[in-house]
Parts: structure tokens; C-alpha cells; sequence
């Protein structure tokens, strides 16, 4: 389990006028997955199996592409999936499995209320201790740079 | 406003953000230790950095003290909500527009 204590998590919630049923399987299925979430996605949904995401870069991340390196934890059709969050690319600062992305769907109103929270980041204290700051402005600059290198 | 990836692409302006890290610094100062930068140049990097979060302007008397906002620098998290929040409006369209046609069907 997550430990939500020592890291600050992203919680998003929306309503979605779509079953749970329907909304489930653009979590778990390839083809429906590659219509919101990423470009190119190998699912596997089943407690231990893969959950490999591309996300191509864009404006706001200079580095891309970034290649989610994810496993499954819970599959629980169609009210719940978990899976780990983490990226190959080293300056990204959230390597595979190290955060969790918890997904839960209710009934509401003829359609689903969908609960996302996406723990396990690095603490903003990352950020204001010394050597923390210097490393990220480091990487920042790095993934910055290589992309003007890149193109 | 710019983003914290484009405030940093500028080696300079890295090197204002190692100076005012540590310390709390006017223009005056920083521009001290560029002594081939120009004043006006430096107050625009300033601003620069302002506009994307990454330091805080204090006034004191006249005199205006730029400092470090490690906070702003906080970009990963502050994209993966972005991230979130624009993927989920996605999600929400392609569902809906899903269920229309499993109706449909």
C-alpha cells in the first residue's frame, strides 16, 4: 500500500456520464486506453501484470517521449484498479514503481463518479532542501537542453 | 507566462537561481556577480524567473530582495496535475461517446 503519510497525493474526482462498466475498460484495454491516456500502451490487467504506457512529449514536457513502466496491483472490474507509476527516463523524477495510481468507480446518477489518487510522489521538501533543489534544477536543465540538442 | 522548463533553459538565469538559493538579493547584487551582464538584462531575467514561479520579489524601504521559490520548482508535480486534469477531460469524452454507441449498438 501507498504510504499517503509522507507524500502529498493528486486527487481528482469527475463524473462521467458512462457506466462503470464502459469507463473500466479505458483502463484495462489497449485500444481504449490509447484514446485518452497514451500513445502506444502493452496491458496486462491482472494483479503483477504490465502496464507499459507511452506518453509522447509536448510544450510543457521537453523531455518526452516518457515511457511508463507500470504494473497492475489490483484489478477489480469494473470499481477498482491500481497500478504502479514510473518512468524509464531518468529525468523524469518518479522511477518505475515508485508511485501508485489508485482508480475507484461508483454508480452516480446513471453514470460514474471516478476517484483518482496518484501517491507516492516526491515530497515538495525534495525541492527546498539544498542538495534536492540543485539536483532538480540540474535535471530540469538537462532534459531542457537535450531536447533543443534533439531537434 | 512562462513555464519553469523555459525559465531555466537560460544557463544565466540558472546561475541567478544558485545565487538568490542561499540568499536574499537585490538586482544590484546579482547583477555584481555578472560583470558581463547588463543591469537591464538582469532585471529582465529576473523577471523572467518572476513570471514562472521559480523566485519571490520582496519589497524592504526601496529596495527589492529577490529570493529562491523552491516551491516553483516543484514542475514535475505541478505538470502531472495538468497531466490529470487534461486526461480526464479526455477520458470523460471518449466514455460518454463509448456508452452512446454501446446504446446504439
Amino acid at each position: 500500500m501507498p504510504d499517503a503519510t509522507k507524500t502529498d497525493a493528486i486527487v481528482r474526482e469527475i463524473h462521467i456520464d458512462a457506466r462503470p462498466e464502459t469507463v473500466f475498460g479505458f483502463f484495462t484495454e489497449r485500444d481504449k486506453l490509447t484514446r485518452w491516456l497514451a500513445s502506444e500502451a502493452t496491458l496486462d490487467p491482472r494483479p503483477g501484470g504490465i502496464n507499459h504506457q507511452t506518453h509522447p512529449g509536448g510544450p510543457d514536457n521537453p523531455g518526452g517521449p516518457y515511457l511508463m513502466r507500470g504494473e497492475f496491483v489490483e484489478v477489480e472490474p469494473p470499481t477498482r484498479v491500481v497500478f504502479t507509476w514510473g518512468f524509464e527516463n531518468p529525468e523524469v523524477d518518479v522511477d518505475p514503481g515508485a508511485s501508485t495510481v489508485e482508480v475507484t468507480l461508483e454508480p452516480e446518477h446513471g453514470g460514474t463518479r471516478l476517484r483518482l489518487v496518484h501517491s507516492g510522489l516526491p515530497h515538495s521538501e525534495l525541492a527546498s532542501h539544498s542538495d534536492g533543489w540543485t539536483e532538480m534544477l540540474e535535471r530540469l536543465a538537462a532534459a531542457v537542453e537535450g531536447r533543443s540538442r534533439g531537434t | 507566462m512562462q513555464s519553469a522548463f523555459e525559465a531555466i533553459a537560460t544557463p544565466r538565469r540558472r546561475d541567478i537561481l544558485r545565487l538568490v538559493h542561499t540568499e536574499e538579493l537585490t538586482a544590484g547584487a546579482i547583477a555584481a556577480n555578472f560583470g558581463d551582464v547588463s543591469r537591464p538584462a538582469i532585471s529582465q531575467h529576473l523577471r523572467v524567473l518572476r513570471e514562472a514561479g521559480l523566485i519571490r520579489e520582496r519589497r524592504e524601504g526601496t529596495r527589492r530582495l529577490y529570493s529562491a521559490d523552491t516551491g516553483g520548482l516543484d514542475a514535475l508535480r505541478e505538470y502531472l496535475e495538468r497531466f490529470w486534469d487534461e486526461r480526464l477531460e479526455t477520458l470523460k469524452t471518449e466514455a460518454e461517446q463509448e456508452e452512446r454507441n454501446d446504446g446504439n449498438a
